[in-house]
């Protein structure tokens, strides 16, 4: 990426963002791996770096690295949608370093400390031990700080440049994101009590602002890749918000329904789960129908040329249309009432489940983002794909897909071994590992995972050399 | 006085396939409605097809009654069942309605601001060439 085009600051602390987003995605992939491996050669790295370890580092890396392209992604669209520079860019710079210093101290205790006392030293200094959400308190209360700071950067722009619908949105959604992480920090020595506050902040986020903000992004890429109107886009965008707030607010019902909570979110988890897959399946004709409309107005004109401006990172935007619908909806469909949720809760199904929805809804539409900002950081016109950007594409989405199906059968040994033929036992947990479709299984996870991680070394080298190739539009 | 307590009945092992088949179908033929409704809409598939997002939509709709039987569930969750398929039939007509009136909304001002700018240059060159 020599050649820079680039003259909004706000635009190059995107980059920033997307260039450790990046860094976050390998390690994500890597410690994936490290945990795969050991499920199929458990004495792997024994005493070194255990399951546990590489598990934290695994789902940890996979949440920040979406957070910083998130962030990236805002500062991004900032100046394109306001029409400014971003208000306060000084103070976003500050905080970047900040947050990638605390990160890289996170990591490092995660990795060389590891474990502590189980008192509040362990809680403040090494790990809180929720999943997901492991930072130490410490780390917690800067993560805040650092989040106000992007707060206000996104909220000072919005007030003084042109509001779009696609920034108010972004606003609104933003604040209920920082919002919402609050209700994780808190302790408890309740655990149905900590479980209850904990998924606030998990499906909340994943299945409520975190689904809206893809929804803002998509809307920004169909305008600015296809040439989407914009008042069709964003009509799209206020439905989209309003359905999926509607279904996935009440759908965290699906989550408390063995957590010691009242029998009477059963009720309210099935319905609204039931109701959760709709805003996808809407998204999905959202991508579709605008494609369609602004290919058949060009073709209409006697233009055969495609509308699309920037080919890999429409293809990840169409992926992650189909990976949501995919991942979030038919995988998370299959166990989302309580009657079935009884024996698939805590097996693979679960597993695969959130391989496929976290990659499908999100890691799709962030590539893309990143190579929205290649495309312009390289002064790109129209921007098509190399022969790299469809080997990683195909080698990640197919990779993922693999591991979800081996996770899926893998899962569905434990559901009728575990759990159905020996009743959630401790003996039934050891006989449903021990199956030769769990262990197989097991091995086909690693070997697509080993897939997905070749695919994203391709696609690194294609995002560093991608702007250089000649057969783009200038 | 004993609550009464909510309890979920056992499901046979061997329906456990069935139900995780139809449940992953719901959502594929509720795809296939949806995709083939917008596309023939956005006229890249022939009218004659629309039927086909129907039958879809026919299958979606057993698929969720036969997943919901074999899981057994209660009064409330069969409701809830029934709400979300004609959910997913009555929506995309809802959306598309809505879109096609905002794109009519659009391309209607388009047009009229394309005839305004037409106009406005005529006028330009004729009082030119009086000048």
């Amino acid at each position: 990426m020599a050649n820079n085009y680039l003259t909004s600051e706000s635009k190059k602390l995107a980059t920033w963002y997307f260039t450790f987003a990046a860094i976050l995605f390998g390690a994500q992939l890597l410690f994936g791996l490290v945990a795969a491996i050991q499920y199929v050669m458990p004495g792997f790295l024994f005493e070194i770096l255990d399951f546990s370890v590489a598990r934290t580092v695994h789902i940890n890396a996979l949440v920040i690295w979406m957070v910083f392209a998130m962030m990236g992604s805002v500062y991004w669209l900032l100046p394109d949608e306001t029409g400014i520079e971003t208000v306060g860019i000084g103070l976003g710079k500050l905080f970047y370093w900040v947050f990638v210093a605390a990160i890289v101290v996170v990591v490092l205790v995660y990795l060389f400390v590891q474990v502590g006392p189980a008192d509040q030293t362990t809680i403040w200094f090494i790990m809180e031990g929720r999943e997901y959400l492991e930072a130490p308190r410490w780390a917690d209360i800067g993560i805040v700080v650092v989040v106000l700071g992007f707060i206000y950067n996104l909220y000072a722009t919005g007030m003084k440049g042109k509001r779009t619908g696609i920034v108010t949105v972004l606003m609104a959604d933003m604040l209920a994101f920082a919002g919402i992480y609050l209700a994780g920090m808190g302790y408890t020595d309740n655990i149905s009590v900590d479980q209850f506050w904990w998924w606030w902040v998990i499906h909340l986020w994943v299945e409520a602002t975190w689904e809206v903000f893809v929804g803002a992004i998509a809307a920004y890429g169909l305008i600015h890749m296809i040439g989407a109107h914009r008042k069709v886009v964003e009509m799209w965008l206020w439905i989209e918000v309003a359905m999926l707030f509607g279904s996935g607010i009440l759908g965290i019902g699906h989550h408390y329904f063995w957590i010691g909570t009242p029998e009477y979110w059963w009720e309210i988890g099935a319905l609204f789960s039931a109701l959760e897959p709709l805003p996808l399946v809407a998204m999905f004709i959202h991508v579709l129908y605008d494609w369609g409309k602004q290919q058949g107005a060009q073709e209409a004109q006697g233009k055969e040329v495609s509308v699309v401006t920037n080919k890999p990172a429409f293809t990840w935007f169409v992926l992650q249309a189909f990976g949501n619908f995919l991942g979030a909806g038919v995988w998370g469909f299959f166990h989302t009432f309580p009657q079935v949720n009884l024996y698939t809760h805590g097996t693979q199904f679960t597993s695969a489940h959130g391989h496929l929805a976290f990659f499908g809804a999100y890691a799709t539409i962030l590539i893309g983002m990143f190579y929205i900002a290649v495309q312009n950081k390289n002064g790109i016109k129209v921007m098509k794909a190399t022969k790299k950007s469809i080997w990683a594409t195909c080698m990640i989405f197919g990779g993922v897909l693999g591991m979800t199906v081996a996770l899926t059968l893998a899962g569905y040994v434990q559901v009728l071994v575990s759990r159905a033929q020996m009743g959630a036992t401790w003996a039934g947990y050891f006989d449903g590992q021990a199956g030769i479709w769990f262990a197989q299984g097991m091995d086909w996870r690693l070997i697509m995972g080993v897939v997905t991680f070749i695919g994203f070394i391709i696609l690194i080298k294609d995002l560093l050399s991608i702007g250089s190739a000649t057969h783009h539009e200038r | 006085m004993v609550e009464e307590a909510l309890i979920l009945q056992d499901i046979h092992i061997d329906d456990f396939l069935t139900i995780f088949v139809s449940a992953g179908l719901v959502l594929v033929f509720g795809g296939f409605y949806v995709g083939i409704y917008t596309a023939v809409k956005a006229e890249l598939l022939k009218p004659w097809i629309m039927p086909f997002a129907y039958i879809a939509w026919l299958c979606t709709a057993y698929c969720l009654y036969l997943m919901g039987s074999l899981m057994h569930v209660n009064d409330f969750t069969a409701k809830t069942l029934v709400v979300a398929g004609l959910s997913l039939l009555l929506i995309p007509h809802a959306v598309y309605y809505m879109l096609r009136r905002v794109h009519e909304e659009n391309e209607y001002i388009h047009e009229e601001n394309e005839e305004y700018v037409h106009e406005e240059n005529e006028q330009h060159v004729q009082a030119k060439n009086e000048h």
